[in-house]
Order: structure tokens, then C-alpha cells, then sequence
């Protein structure tokens, strides 16, 4: 942990004046000599068996240097075609059978674009139609199309995953929590509420579209690429090509964005396959289009049965949830964990029962997408938290109080809750819109505003690992070598202030390295709002130790006791005798080893047991709440956001701007999600794979007036994730004040005008029956 | 396949013709390019010859002539909602071109493409079918006129023949004592393409009773959407809440509406309903203010 009497606040993002002005190098900007492009040919049906691939006249083509095809990888034995961090379930190119809309079955390697276009056009692919399954119901019937009919290969899998998947149906895995005795809970329960709630996939729309660049020299692959993960890479590339993984290197420049796209391998194989086939760089940027097809938000059906006693506690609570995984499993298998679990919700309940399944169907791949399942939770236990309110006539923000977690009370996956601030959390959020439960919603004209809110708990990967490496060279500055990417959330600039602190140091004399898998040591990646805590650690404890060699030298040269040494500005002193004292540089010459190294590993510990799923489920709890004040139109349903106060639990602040810029992008996450992001499909086909027809918030749909709590216990002596905190609450907060507002209660994301007024009118229809 | 594609520059209507006349279907006139590069980067379209009219000089004009103001094929959305022209005349217009997707956009489209274009979804054509604008069009056979209301005739098809450019677009001033006005109803992203538009033109006579009434619905149906008959039951008449409901309801049973991402069917029809109801009472508002005196 990081106690150091001197906090650095930085001006926000380091490099941010080079961003605006475009001086910062992307992954896209690469260009090799004798680089080409490379293009996929992708499957038009949902579901059906390869006949046969010709390529013969693409082949021919002038400038075109290599087609692959699924069946020619297939018959090779030099190497693995497969991936997937838990099941090596997805071929680089499709073998033997398509299963969405989009599926690569060929991929060409060109002088440009243009050359490999009009060659994917030259490939004739004979396909034999098979049944297709689109929604988790119709995938789990006995009889459904099967999309994975081939034994699962399971890979080497992760400390906190259990894989728990039904050969021969399209469950892909199945977590199972259980704590307490919920069916006595449900006995005690004076009222039982049953509801089901829905989400569906949507896009996270990274600015910069998956790309990469591979090339293959002197045998070490080496693929220039933007992921959230460089080392999850490498090991895939490595069991591709059957080599060690000290014969592949993944660098890892500045990421547009990445909002979880971007974890794990994607684009990496077919290019360094083409790459290999070809004996030149290989480039491969995703359009637009592609982008959508590639990876998703896992769309989910959630049944949720919960029981309360008539002085407002709940007792128990039954989940099931049905996430809607894909066509390949990619990180599914983990996320239905986090998002099972997660609806146990931010309250003290003593019986839980979660069955959470991810299950295969024929459309695009789901996988991480910030918020990782707990989105999909939060919207229906918060939810349902204001149904249940509203219908025994109680205030929902009472009946919140009474049962958010405090301190000592175990969390659903049993551990004893610290560091708890739910309940401040929510307070404040609450008076920030002037929350009073005695409030009639207020009608001016056909407009109707009211107000609503919500809060959340959401854990983070646990266990993981991050290492770090410092150099302090012999100018007395400081190098951080580290795997974490910067894909715009600020890394570099967090790191580097934990970093400077540790040896009193200015920002200007420390560098963090971007990610080179030859150079910096192992990071798991930079996902589940981990870094500035997981990273941060490890960077602290690699600095720790640059400290103590600094002292011990220091106390040789000065002839002073260690412990009566403090650095102060670059060299360490005596206390309270200034003018005894020595910079590092000349500690370091002074030494002869010609820098001072330090190596730091942070290993969080945790874990759940695989039948009840009770243990450790997150080093830490992350914590959050929204606030919302709506007005909505009754002649159009059209929701217009006035207020929303987004809080969010943040442990120590370490850069301000950063943190504030992250909940804001969180609300334009939400905001988009609840009132119109969707993939909406047509028998397996994308029908809005583009950014004319898939609409994310713009900022004018940002609410007029923003307020934001990141909350500082700087006592807890720890760094909280905010990344992705404040996202999940944006979306029931702002159902749960249209309901307030209309008493139309949407329980189908997203919250459309269309399905508000169908509700206005079904409750009109209702009253005048009356 | 885009390598093969050959862009034309020419510097006049006459050899723009020309080309186009050469390479028949092959070929597509190339404007702002806003719509054009969509279609073909999504490969709905694959013309292998392009033929900018960029160069041309004479269609990137403003002005006001015969009672009408004229704007140049070539004009920009952003120019239109900048001109002070055209918000001291035709201030509707401004405010429409004003809403269209967003200000990038609004700086590569041209008044031309969006006509030419004939989507459904656009915002302008609604508000030139209110107006009465009249279409300047050049082909092989020489200049001709044609009425907004029968220039925009399916999804992305117009009364255009092979070879005919569209030079101009001349909107009629609107006479004093009148009030506009265009809704545009977005139903996802405030950036999004309405799920319906409605533009309404009031003329108030001196009694205060409705003179002249004109309403047109864009984006709920193939093609702008103006029912004069319905619109006579306003003349003579004062718009009163129950009036202008009555309207509403009639151009919501007129309308085929068309079911989208942007609304079903019947979702657009009660749109209908409501923004028709609402562009008249805004503009019999600004018509009223305008006939106030001082």
C-alpha cells in the first residue's frame, strides 16, 4: 500500500496536450517496409457446414500473396489453429462450420486493401445451411441446434474460473452460488417477488477498431497489436504456432479505447499466420462493420425471486441467469461468474442461490464490456429493489438503507465486508437531486419529471497478478517498467504519481513503459478497473525497494543511521540537518552497479469454492450510486435527463481530473444503454452493424446538469477501481425515475419512447377498466 | 472493387452531363459525399466512375431573387444554417439545415446531395414540400423545374432522368403575416436521423383566422407527406387545440407509416398525431407574434 506523507496531484492526463494534436502513435499508424493488408472473408450464414473453400482464382489475382482458408489450417500440423482464454473453441479461419453471421472462413494478404477486397470476391465458399439458435430459451430446449457439436478443448485455464460446461448442449458454462439455506429464507419472507429482466448485446464502439501488425523474422513472431492484454496474447500466438513464448513478442502502443473489446486474443492469429505464409509485416484493421461483429455485450436474461419481511429485510434471493455467450465462448465462461454473483446485490442477504449459465447460440462472440455482467445484474436487483418498494408502499430509499452492506456483514459470496460506504454513497447521491419520498412528481404541460436512483457493489478480478520492474539511473531518474496499456484512462499518468511519490521524485523525472512482453514483466492486463490498484501495488513495492537500497547506501556514505534518513527531492538527508545529505544519482554512481533494479510482484488471494461459489470473490468491493432526475414527454415517451449525480467509491483519488472524466464517461456508457443501444438482429444478420444505424449518446444527450462524488477515505489506505464503478447504476436510476414519473415500469433494456408510451396507453386502458 | 473506380473533375454542367451520358449506370454524381462514401464503403452501390461537380462554378450560391430565395446544388448544410439570408427570410430553413445530424456532417453536405438523395430520413425535404420549392434541374435536353412534392418519389428515388443534375433549389418566401416551423422528433441519440419531422407553415389573416396552412411529414413514410385537403380544413378557421387535433388525427390515418429502428409503425403514427398538432401550434405562434404589432 502506498503511505506517503507528500501526494502528488497531477494536471491530468501527462501527455494530453500530444493527444489533442494527434503526436501520439496508435497501433494503425505502424507501417513496415513491405508491409500488406490484410482482409477476411466472412460467413453470410448464422449456422452451416463448409462444403468446400476454393481460392484458386483469388490466388491469381496480381498483388494478392497469400490466401488462407479454414480446411488449409486445418490440415496442417506445424501448428494449433484455435483460440480462446477458456475454451480453444474459435479457429483462426472457420473449420468444418460457420456459426454467426461474420465468422472469418478465408483471409488474404495483399498489396492493399483494394487488391484483397476484390480477391475475397474471387473465393468461392460452398456452405450447407444448418439450423440456427439466436435467444438463450430456444438454445437451452431439448432438440435445439447444437452449436458446438466437437468435444470442448479446454485450455490451461485460470485460478478463479470453474468450467462446468454440459457436452452435447449449448451450455458453455455453469456457476452455481449458494449460501445460506435459500429455500428457509423464502419461508421467512413475509412477501416473494418474481421478475424477469432483460438486457441486450451492445457494442462498446472503441474509437480505434481492432488492428494489428505481425511479422515474422529470424523465427520470433512479433505482432504490434491493441489489446488490454499483451501476455494473453503471446500465450495464444505461442500454442498456435506450437513455440515457446519466448519466441513471440507483443508490443502494445496507446489504445483508442478499449472498454473490454480488447481483452484477449482477436486479430492476432490471422495476421501472423499471413504473416508466416507470406514472409512479410501483415496489417489488418477492422472496419466499422467487423468491429461490430467481432465482440459484444452479453445479452442476458435474468429471473430474480426475492424475499422480504414485512419490516423491510431481504432474506432471500434466487437468480438465474441465462447470458447470452455467442458463437465462441472467449471470456463468457468467466464473466457469467461475476455477473452471477453480482446479484446478491450491495445488501446484507443472508440466503442466496445464483445459477448463472453462459450459453452458445449463432450470433457474434459476447464477451468482456465494461461493467463485466454486473450491468446486466444491477439493472434487474435495482430494479426490482423500487418494484418491491412501490408495490408494499414503502420508500425506496428506507428500504435501501435498511439493507445495504456495512461493515462485518458478509457480501453474497460470504466473505465479511470492509471499507463499506454504500450507504454514503447513497445519501449523497440522493440529496444531490433533493430526493423527498413525500415528492408527487411534478406535471408541466405533457412533461412529468420525477427522480430516481441506485447503488451497486461490483468486484474485481481476484485472484490476479501484476509485477513491475525500477530502474533509478545515474541522473537519479526513474524508469517503471510495466505491462499496463494505456488505452486512454490514464495509466501512465496514475502510475507515474505513485511511482514519483515513492522517492520524492517530480513527474517529469520518472517514464512508464509501454508494453513490450521482450522487456516488461507480466501484467494479467489492464481490465476490471484493476490497474491503478493491482499495478499501482506492484509499482509501489518495486519503488519500496529502490528506497530501502537508497537509504542503506546512503547511510554508508553519509555515516548516518537508516533510520534517521528521509528523501526529500531527489536525494536522501539527514532529519533535520538538510545540509547533510546526498543525491541519488551519486548513490548510484557511488554504488558501481550502474542503475539500482527492483523487481515487485502484487498476487491478490481469493477464490470461490466451485459448488457453493463462497470464498474470496474480490480483493476488494467496488461501490457506486446514481442519482437521476428525468422529465418525460406522456404524449411521446420521450425521456429528456435533467439532473444525475453519479458517486463512486474511490478509496484514494489519485488524479482528480482522471477520476471525474472516467464517471463522466460512465454516464454517457449508461445513459446510451438505457435509453437506446441495442444489436438488434434478423434471423442471426446484424440489421444496425454500423454507427449511422447504432446510436451511442452524443453530448447532447449528456444530462443538463452533472454533479460528481468520487469519494476519498484516504484512512482505508487503498486505491479503489472507478473505471467502470459508476456505470452500472446509470441504468436502473434512470428507470426507476421514469417509472416514478409515468408508473410505467420497463424491465427490457433499452428504455425506448416507443415502449413508454405502449405502457402510458396499457395503463390507460387499465384505469378507465377500473 | 474501389481500385478501378476513375473520379471526374469537370468544370461545367455540360461536360458533367456529358460524362454522365458516357458512363450511364456506371457512373454517380459525387457532391458533399456524406451519403455517397457510406454507400459505398458498405458496398450497396459500386460505381466505377465518379463525377464531382465541386469544380463547377455558379451552384455554390445564396441569394434572393423573384420573391424566392435560390440556393446552389453545392451549398453546404452549414451554409444554409449560417446564411443570414436565409434566416431573415426563410428562418425555418436555417433552423432546419441547423439540425441535421451534427456540425461535421452539416460542413460536407450539400443541398443538392440531400435532394438528390431522396432518404427517407432526412430532414429537409419535409420543410421544401411545405414551402412550395421548386427544383432547377439540368439534363441532356436542357433546363426544367420540378415541384418539390413530385421530385421525391420512393426510398432513394426521385423524378430525376439518367443524366439530369440538380443545380438549384428556389424556396419561396413566405408572405407576410406567416409562421413556420419543423419539428424534428428523435426517438434514440439527439444526433440520430428523426423518427419523424414535421414542417408547418401558418399564414394568419388579419381577424386572426388561418389563411393559408401547410403541412408536411418527413421520415414516417417512402417520401414527404403534405395532404392539401386536410390542410383546407383549417382555412377560414381558427386553429384552435381541438382544430389542429383534428388535423393531427387526419394525417395520422392518411399516413402509411413505415416501421424502422427508429419506431414501429404504429409508434410513428402516433408521432404523427402529436408532432403534426405541435409544428402547427408552433407556427401559428410565430405567425401571431410576426402580425402583432410593433
Amino acid at each position: 500500500m502506498i503511505a506517503e506523507p507528500r501526494h502528488i496531484v497531477p494536471p491530468g492526463m501527462l501527455d494530453a496536450n500530444l493527444r489533442v494534436r494527434g503526436r501520439v502513435p496508435y497501433a494503425i499508424d505502424v507501417v513496415l517496409p513491405g508491409m500488406l493488408h490484410a482482409k477476411l472473408l466472412r460467413s453470410p450464414y448464422a449456422h452451416a457446414r463448409i462444403v468446400s473453400v476454393d481460392a484458386t482464382r483469388a490466388r491469381a489475382l496480381p498483388g494478392v500473396h497469400a490466401v488462407l482458408t479454414g480446411p488449409d489450417l486445418a490440415a496442417r500440423d506445424d501448428i494449433f489453429p484455435y483460440f480462446g482464454p477458456i475454451f480453444r473453441d474459435q479457429a483462426v479461419l472457420a473449420i468444418d462450420k460457420v456459426r454467426f453471421v461474420g465468422d472469418p472462413v478465408a483471409a488474404v494478404a495483399a498489396i492493399d486493401i483494394d487488391v484483397a477486397q476484390a480477391a475475397l470476391d474471387l473465393i468461392n465458399v460452398e456452405y450447407d445451411e444448418l439450423p440456427a439458435v439466436f435467444n438463450v430459451d430456444e438454445a437451452l430446449e431439448p432438440g435445439a441446434p447444437i452449436v458446438h457439436d466437437e468435444p470442448r478443448r479446454l485450455g490451461q485455464t485460470f485460478a478463479d474460473i470453474i468450467v462446468r460446461a454440459e457436452a452435447d448442449t449449448n451450455v458453455c458454462n455453469h456457476f452455481k452460488l449458494r449460501k445460506g439455506d435459500v429455500e428457509r429464507g423464502f419461508a421467512e419472507a413475509d412477501h416473494v417477488f418474481e421478475d424477469v429482466f432483460t438486457s441486450p448485446p451492445v457494442q462498446h464502439v472503441p474509437m480505434e477498431t481492432h488492428n494489428c501488425v505481425a511479422t515474422i523474422e529470424a523465427g520470433i513472431i512479433r505482432v504490434t497489436t491493441a489489446t488490454q492484454m499483451p501476455f494473453a496474447v503471446r500465450a495464444s500466438l505461442a500454442e498456435i504456432f506450437k513455440v515457446s513464448q519466448a519466441k513471440v513478442r507483443v508490443t502494445t502502443p496507446t489504445l483508442g479505447g478499449g472498454y473490454g473489446a480488447k481483452t484477449y486474443t482477436k486479430v492476432e492469429p490471422v495476421a501472423a499466420l499471413l504473416a508466416q505464409a507470406t514472409g512479410r509485416p501483415v496489417k489488418i484493421h477492422l472496419t466499422r462493420e467487423e468491429e461490430f461483429v467481432t465482440i459484444t455485450k452479453h445479452g442476458v436474461k435474468i429471473q430474480m425471486k426475492t424475499g422480504v419481511t414485512k419490516d423491510g429485510r431481504i432474506v432471500a434471493r434466487k437468480s438465474t441467469c441465462l447470458f447470452n455467450t455467442g458463437a465462441y465462448a472467449d471470456i463468457g465462461p468467466r464473466l457469467i461468474k461475476n455477473g452471477g454473483y453480482a446479484t446478491g446485490g450491495p445488501h446484507y442477504i443472508p440466503n442466496v442461490w445464483v445459477d448463472s449459465y453462459a450459453v452458445y447460440t449463432n450470433l457474434p462472440p459476447a464477451g468482456a464490456f465494461r461493467g463485466y455482467g454486473v450491468s446486466q445484474a444491477a439493472w434487474a436487483y435495482e430494479t426490482q429493489m423500487d418494484m418491491i418498494a412501490a408495490k408494499l408502499g414503502w420508500d425506496a430509499l428506507e428500504f435501501r438503507m435498511k439493507n445495504l452492506l456495512e461493515d462485518g456483514q458478509s457480501v453474497m459470496t460470504g466473505e465479511d465486508m470492509f471499507d463499506a460506504h454504500f450507504k454514503e454513497l447513497l445519501t449523497t447521491a440522493t440529496a444531490r437531486i433533493g430526493w423527498d419520498p413525500a415528492e408527487e412528481p411534478r406535471r408541466n404541460g405533457s412533461k412529468v419529471r420525477a427522480k430516481g436512483f441506485a447503488c451497486i457493489i461490483k468486484g474485481t478480478v481476484t485472484p490476479s497478478t501484476s509485477t513491475a520492474a525500477a530502474k533509478l539511473n545515474e541522473d537519479g531518474s526513474l524508469q517503471i517498467l510495466s505491462s499496463a496499456v494505456e488505452m486512454g484512462q490514464g495509466a501512465e499518468t496514475a502510475l507515474s504519481v505513485l511511482a514519483a511519490e515513492g522517492l520524492d521524485l517530480e513527474l517529469g523525472q520518472v517514464s512508464i513503459s509501454r508494453p513490450d512482453t521482450d522487456v516488461t514483466p507480466y501484467d494479467q492486463g489492464t481490465s476490471s478497473s484493476r490497474n491503478t490498484h493491482s499495478m499501482g501495488t506492484a509499482v509501489g513495492m518495486a519503488v519500496a525497494d529502490i528506497r530501502r537500497q537508497l537509504l542503506a547506501l546512503a547511510a554508508e556514505q553519509l555515516e548516518v543511521d537508516p533510520a534517521d534518513l528521509e528523501l526529500v527531492a531527489g536525494r536522501v538527508q539527514a532529519r533535520g540537518a538538510p545540509s547533510t545529505s546526498i543525491a541519488y544519482g551519486d548513490l548510484v554512481r557511488a554504488s558501481r552497479s550502474g542503475n539500482l533494479l527492483a523487481n515487485s510482484v502484487y498476487a491478490s488471494k481469493g477464490g470461490l469454492d466451485p459448488e457453493t461459489g463462497q470464498g474470496i470473490g474480490s480483493v476488494h468491493w467496488h461501490q457506486a450510486a446514481a442519482a437521476v432526475e428525468v422529465e418525460v414527454d406522456l404524449a411521446t415517451g420521450k425521456i429528456d435527463l435533467l439532473r444525475y449525480h453519479a458517486g463512486v467509491y474511490a478509496g484514494r483519488i489519485v488524479n482528480p481530473v482522471q477520476a471525474e472524466l472516467q464517471t463522466e464517461g460512465n454516464i454517457a456508457f449508461g445513459l446510451g444503454q438505457a435509453l437506446f443501444e441495442e444489436m438488434v438482429f434478423d434471423g442471426g444478420q446484424l440489421q444496425n452493424g454500423n454507427l449511422g444505424d447504432y446510436m451511442i449518446a452524443s453530448i447532447e444527450d449528456m444530462p443538463q446538469e452533472i454533479s460528481l462524488g468520487i469519494l476519498e477515505h484516504l484512512e482505508s489506505n487503498d486505491i479503489h477501481g472507478i473505471g467502470e464503478t459508476s456505470l452500472p447504476p446509470a441504468m436502473p436510476a434512470i428507470g426507476n425515475a421514469v417509472f416514478r414519473a409515468t408508473g410505467v415500469r420497463i424491465t427490457d433494456l433499452p428504455i425506448t419512447p416507443e415502449k413508454v408510451l405502449r405502457g402510458l396507453r396499457a395503463r390507460a386502458v387499465e384505469e378507465s377498466a377500473e | 472493387m474501389r481500385g478501378s473506380l476513375v473520379f471526374y473533375h469537370p468544370t461545367t454542367l455540360q461536360e458533367a452531363i456529358g460524362l454522365l451520358g458516357e458512363h450511364g449506370e456506371e457512373a454517380k454524381v459525387v457532391a458533399g459525399s456524406t451519403a455517397l462514401t457510406i454507400l459505398m464503403r458498405q458496398r450497396l452501390i459500386a460505381p466505377s466512375v465518379l463525377v464531382s461537380i465541386g469544380a463547377i462554378p455558379g451552384l455554390d450560391g445564396i441569394e434572393e431573387r423573384d420573391g424566392a430565395i435560390r440556393i446552389g446544388a453545392m451549398v453546404r448544410h452549414r451554409d444554409v444554417e449560417l446564411s443570414e439570408l436565409v434566416r431573415a427570410r426563410v428562418p425555418v430553413l436555417a433552423e432546419t439545415f441547423g439540425v441535421v445530424a451534427n456540425v461535421r456532417v452539416r460542413n460536407a453536405a450539400t443541398v443538392g446531395g440531400v435532394l438528390a438523395e431522396s432518404d427517407y430520413a432526412s430532414d429537409p425535404p419535409a420543410v421544401f414540400v411545405a414551402l412550395d420549392a421548386e427544383i432547377e434541374v439540368r439534363g441532356p435536353g436542357g433546363e426544367r423545374t420540378i415541384p418539390a412534392r413530385d421530385f421525391f418519389v420512393a426510398f432513394y428515388e426521385t423524378a430525376l432522368e439518367p443524366n439530369e443534375i440538380v443545380t438549384a433549389i428556389r424556396i419561396p418566401i413566405p408572405v407576410t403575416g406567416s409562421g413556420t416551423a419543423y419539428h424534428k422528433f428523435v426517438s434514440r441519440s439527439s444526433e440520430d436521423r428523426p423518427c419523424v419531422g414535421v414542417a408547418a407553415l401558418v399564414h394568419l389573416a388579419s381577424d386572426g383566422t388561418c389563411a393559408d396552412l401547410r403541412v408536411a411529414v418527413g421520415a414516417a413514410a417512402e417520401t414527404p407527406q403534405r395532404f392539401p385537403n386536410v390542410e383546407a380544413l383549417a382555412v377560414g378557421q381558427t386553429l384552435t387545440p381541438e382544430l389542429t387535433g383534428r388535423i393531427g388525427d387526419a394525417y395520422a390515418d392518411a399516413i402509411d407509416t413505415l416501421d424502422d429502428m427508429r419506431g414501429s409503425a404504429w409508434y410513428r403514427t402516433e408521432m404523427v398525431r402529436v408532432w403534426v398538432g405541435r409544428a402547427i401550434e408552433t407556427a401559428t405562434d410565430a405567425a401571431a407574434d410576426r402580425s402583432a404589432p410593433g
